[in-house]
């Protein structure tokens, strides 16, 4: 990618740090060192250590309060390297990405989006209110060429629209993936969409698939989390970003005209407890800022497919399936994965 | 000079802001831009994006242009200022927009994440099927989502309507339709200078007005974008002021200065009208840069000096100026804004030129006359459940044995009501309707049993009436109202064509405006009311796309044609014109005085005939089979009685019932088994009735070329007294035509 072309910047989310990822951090960064340090402070394994484990252990790697700094950071080092190789137009980022993005974009200081990123996790950690923890499943909405299909989307509606209450569970949608979307409830809610939503089979993967050690993020049922955080981190400093940053609505926040107490207020609010729409976040990423490139961060390569599949949606550049995409991506690739 | 300004006027701007001194004293984004405004320092900025995007739309469309690949060049350019609007109104607030308002569309849609509204005007500019709104058909402005219904009007057309949405809104609320919107929406209705003066924009205005003179809520903003030019003609200064600043009952609001000056004005009268449910008129001043559209020539008639004076208030310049000056924002804040939003439309430009087109017919009309004949008969059938016999005060109509009930005006006055307790959604209205009951009383009684909110008369403007439909049907009432003759129908047609029956095709089908438009016409009243009485011209109506024209001759089958133009209007949103003969109205007899010929009974709900249901009489006779409809139907029949008597030819007489479409499936299985096809036409003769679509159907489709007929009123306004016979088609001439006819078997015309 040349300087002349636009680049999107996109951020993972909690999915993102794998087995293949160890080892990502960059020892000598002084953010690396930084992050160590409030590790410490905290009374909290470094990062560094959870990074240069021997193997990958998903009792410890996957948990929120170890999870969420640790993408956090992968994915901040490699924003630099990308803001550095790239001229990023805007930046979006998937959930916990989004937390990436507010720092990436110089919203929030090195040390603001630390506490941000680690406090969430925190709180997110808890039991939920009523004792459980709930979690998030994930489920494909595409076939193999990544078409929509519409049966796979009546299962999804009717398996959320189930009765709740009175031992069905809660269950509501949680993220907006496109081509995947991930549901989210308390214990009995998860354990009906577990129920409702016929096996699919895609590549590998059996779905519906619960995601390890997650809770159910952007639902109503993580209220208190929203409010926990609004406290325990109000002396955080907000400023206007350095680059258009676009939400988990679609809301674009440019260097110009943002009000950071409205960016504050969203991401505390709304944020945590409404759908994280991603797929609408890259909609209106590849429709209102018109990139030549998605340039994806570490850890791994989660979205690497998602955004394929948004181009698809979108037929952007001519790209109308899977096919398409491939022939793009072995040519003049539009989505650049910084790590595999 | 270079005909080309649009590269000067930008680099005028750049200039503009590369000369920008540093804000003297720089405002954090959330704080006022003065002492007590609601404008914060960030949404100040958002206004300038706003307004650049929108200039960098208009570019693009031009840019788009030179290599063909764009198709509408009619910009905002000049007219940013309304960004002001769009960053106030809610998206709840109904919004009938001028087509200039590209700045005040991309501020609308900052409310709603996720909106791409930069994308989606591109997609209009270039026609794609991907628009989201007109699908390449038209660019508009429109949003479902937004609450902008498409106006594809240039001529303050759209006006009527937004004033009736404005008048409904109340009303709806009050019946359970509409709730999402907030209780304090308002309307926006937006034009140009020049518009202002056109006779729907004056109609609209004028209603507004008397609603709030009768104290009735009717909370609408007009605004007026005065660039002082219709194309080439200078609107004279002072004029917009001059004509709407002292009406009674419209407070006038001028919004000059500087952007900050002008939120407060738009902010202060948008809560009047929010909070005091009255009208309001705004003069937004504006200036036009590039001339009317790309194609447009402006040198040709304004001097360089004038067009350079113009350009040199670009309001760009002059809102960056003013947010530097207060601190609002940086000069090199400001120049980002222009490079980074230049450049991401410039690239959208180019992706939205490769997006799809509409490539066939069906495709492109596909959203205009819905038609799913089967649930439109569902829908005639179901309807609330209603105590008849409560409702009627004993005696049911189909019960009835007096010869009142059993006309015409009697059975439509019992479907009316039937119809009206069926279906809580519908609204009757037009002049004399209510309290009189209508001139020929076909609505006695309605008010009196459904109420003032339901049923009431209107002023006597029948552009305003069309437009209380259109804006009551855009909340979801079903408006019936009145046309009180044919003839007064013809100076508000563009409401019917222009504007209802072109919403779902330029909205692709996401608004619409369903309506029963009743009208009261055609001759034979003995003599009686002249030309505006008698008028027999529906060529203007069977000429606009997708409306449906419903012509019944009979009691019972009006009923049940009623039955069926309300389900229409339901289910498939359509607008259809439901002509009354005036002169059936109260007619009894057939053949002789007295025989009660013309009498029916009553089909009780839910009975209901849809277009190609056709009326057939004397089946079985096949020598000769007669067309005709309304008072042609009843003269037919007389001639085919004096016709088997009096030449021993058996005629079938087929009621089309339906105009628009025509029911050519049953005539021309009824045309294939009889000898001869005589069409009566009661219409004039060259293309204001049926005849010649009739006979053409029959020639190019039927199979038929010989033996074709027709007897047709003749070209000529209806004159008073006995020599209405001199231009109408009697009996004779039927009788006449249909032997010649029988007889010969060539193609002619009596």
């Amino acid at each position: 990618m040349t300087r002349a072309e636009r680049g999107i910047l996109v951020l993972p989310g909690r999915g993102a740090y794998t087995a293949a990822s160890l080892g990502s951090l960059d020892l000598a960064h002084p953010w690396t060192r930084r992050a160590d340090e409030l590790r410490e402070a905290a009374g909290l394994p470094k990062l560094t250590e959870l990074d240069g484990a021997a193997r990958f252990d998903p009792t410890l790697h996957l948990q929120p309060v170890h999870a969420s700094p640790l993408i956090w950071l992968a994915s901040l080092l490699d924003a630099e390297r990308a803001a550095a190789d790239h001229r990023i137009a805007a930046v979006i980022g998937n959930s916990l990405g989004w937390y990436t993005a507010l720092t990436a974009a110089g919203v929030l200081s090195f040390d603001d989006g630390f506490a941000l990123v680690s406090e969430l996790g925190r709180l997110q950690q808890e039991p939920l209110p009523d004792g459980g923890r709930g979690g998030q499943v994930i489920y494909p909405l595409t076939d193999a060429s990544w078409q929509p299909d519409e049966a796979l989307r009546a299962t999804v509606s009717s398996a959320v629209a189930a009765p709740s209450g009175n031992g069905h569970g809660r269950a509501f949608a949680s993220i907006e993936l496109g081509g995947f979307t991930v549901l989210a409830g308390d214990d009995a809610g998860v354990e009906r969409l577990l129920r409702h939503l016929a096996p699919v089979r895609v590549g590998e993967r059996l779905y519906p698939l619960r995601l390890a050690l997650h809770g159910p993020y952007h639902t109503p049922l993580v209220a208190h989390v929203a409010a926990a955080a609004r406290e325990l981190l109000a002396h955080l400093a907000w400023s206007q970003p350095q680059v258009t940053l676009i939400d988990g609505r679609g809301a674009r926040w440019t260097p110009w005209s943002t009000d950071p107490a409205a960016l504050r207020d969203y991401t505390l609010g709304d944020q945590v407890t409404t759908p994280y729409r991603f797929a609408t976040s890259l909609r209106v990423a590849l429709r209102e800022e018109a990139p030549d490139r998605l340039v994806l961060t570490g850890p791994g390569n989660s979205l690497g497919g998602i955004c394929g599949q948004a181009l698809v949606a979108e037929g952007y550049h001519g790209i109308h399936g899977r096919a398409d995409f491939d022939a793009v991506q072995a040519t003049d690739p539009i989505v650049l994965s910084m790590r595999r | 000079m270079t005909f080309d300004r649009v590269p000067i006027v930008e680099a005028a701007l750049d200039a503009a802001l590369a000369a920008l001194p540093a804000a003297p004293r720089p405002l954090r984004p959330e704080a006022p831009v003065r002492e007590r405004s609601t404008l914060t320092a960030a949404a100040a900025v958002a206004l300038f994006e706003d307004a650049v995007l929108s200039r960098a739309l208009d570019v693009a469309a031009r840019e788009l242009k030179k290599t063909n690949r764009s198709f509408y060049t009619i910009g905002s350019a000049g007219h940013e200022i309304n960004v002001v609007l769009g960053a106030q109104l809610r998206i709840t607030d109904p919004a009938f927009l001028h087509y200039r308002s590209g700045a005040l569309m991309m501020a609308r849609a900052r409310q709603l994440p996720g909106s791409t509204p930069a994308f989606d005007t591109l997609l209009g500019i270039v026609a794609s099927s991907e628009d989201p709104i007109a699908q390449g058909r038209h660019k508009v402005w429109g949003s479902r989502a937004l609450w902008v219904p498409p106006q594809t009007s240039t001529i303050a057309s759209h006006l009527p309507k937004a004033t009736g949405l404005a008048f409904s809104l109340a009303r709806a609320r009050r019946m359970g339709i509409a709730p999402e919107l907030p209780a304090d929406a308002i309307v926006l209705a937006s034009f140009g200078d020049a518009s202002a003066n056109h006779a729907t924009a004056l109609a609209g205005i004028n209603t507004a007005r008397y609603a709030a003179r009768l104290g009735l809520p009717c909370p609408i903003l007009f605004v007026c974008e005065d660039n002082g030019t219709g194309i080439s003609v200078p609107t004279p200064s002072g004029w917009i002021a001059e004509t709407f600043g002292s009406l009674p009952h419209l407070r006038y609001v001028a919004a000059e200065g500087e952007v900050d000056e002008v939120w407060e004005a738009v902010a202060t009268v948008i809560d009047e009208v929010r909070r005091l449910r009255t009208p309001a008129f705004l003069h937004l001043p504006t200036i036009r840069l590039w001339g009317h559209a790309g194609s447009d020539a402006e040198h040709t008639y304004r001097a360089a000096a004038e067009i350079a004076a113009t350009e040199a208030r670009d309001p760009l310049i002059r809102i960056a100026r003013r947010l530097t000056e207060l601190g609002a924002a940086d000069p090199e804040d400001l120049r980002a804004i222009v490079r980074d939003t230049r450049e991401r439309v410039g690239r959208a430009a180019e992706e939205a030129a490769t997006r799809p087109r509409l490539a066939t017919t069906a495709e492109v009309v596909a959203p205009m006359a819905p038609n799913h004949p089967e649930r439109v008969e569902q829908r005639a059938v179901a309807g609330e459940e209603v105590d008849r016999h409560a409702l009627f005060g004993g005696t049911l109509p189909e019960e009835a044995s007096g010869p009142n009930a059993r006309t015409l005006a009697g059975c439509l006055n019992a479907a009316l009501t039937d119809e009206m307790a069926r279906r809580p959604e519908l609204l009757l209205f037009g002049e004399d309707v209510a309290r009189k009951g209508g001139v020929y009383n076909v609505t006695n009684g309605l008010q009196r049993r459904f109420g003032a909110a339901r049923v009431f008369d209107t002023l006597l403007d029948e552009t305003s009436i069309l437009g209380i439909a259109q804006g009551a049907a855009h909340l979801g009432l079903l408006p019936l109202p009145e046309i009180q003759y044919l003839a007064y129908l013809h100076n508000a047609l563009d409401q019917l064509r222009g504007e209802a029956a072109s919403l779902q095709f330029f909205s692709s089908g996401q608004f619409r405006n369903p309506m029963v438009v009743r009208v009261a016409g055609l001759a034979y009243q003995k003599g009686f009311g002249g030309h505006f009485h008698n008028d027999n011209s529906i060529g203007a109506l069977r000429d606009i796309p997708g409306l449906v024209l419903a012509v019944p001759a009979r009691g019972d089958d009006a009923a049940r044609m009623l039955r069926g133009a309300v389900a229409m209007a339901i289910e498939d949103g359509r607008v259809v014109v439901f002509l009354e003969p005036i002169a059936l109205y109260h007619e009894k007899d057939l053949h002789a005085d007295g025989d009660g010929g013309w009498l029916t009974t009553y089909p009780a709900p839910p009975e209901a005939l849809l277009p190609g249901e056709v009326g057939v009489h004397e089946p079985d006779a096949s020598d000769l089979l007669i067309v005709s409809y309304a008072n042609g139907l009843r003269l037919s029949l007389q001639a085919a009685r004096r016709l088997r008597e009096e030449h021993d030819i058996a005629a079938r007489v087929l009621d089309l019932r339906w105009l628009n479409p025509l029911p050519t499936e049953a005539l021309r299985e009824h045309a294939a088994s009889c000898g001869a096809v005589l069409v009566v036409d009661e219409c004039r003769a060259t293309g204001g009735g049926i005849a010649d679509a009739v006979i053409a159907d029959l020639v190019e489709h039927g199979g038929r070329t010989t033996g074709l007929r027709s007897v047709r009123a003749v070209d000529s306004f209806v004159p008073l007294g006995s020599s209405t016979s001199a231009v109408l088609v009697g009996t004779d001439q039927i009788v006449a035509a249909a032997v010649a006819s029988v007889r010969s078997g060539a193609v002619t015309r009596a």
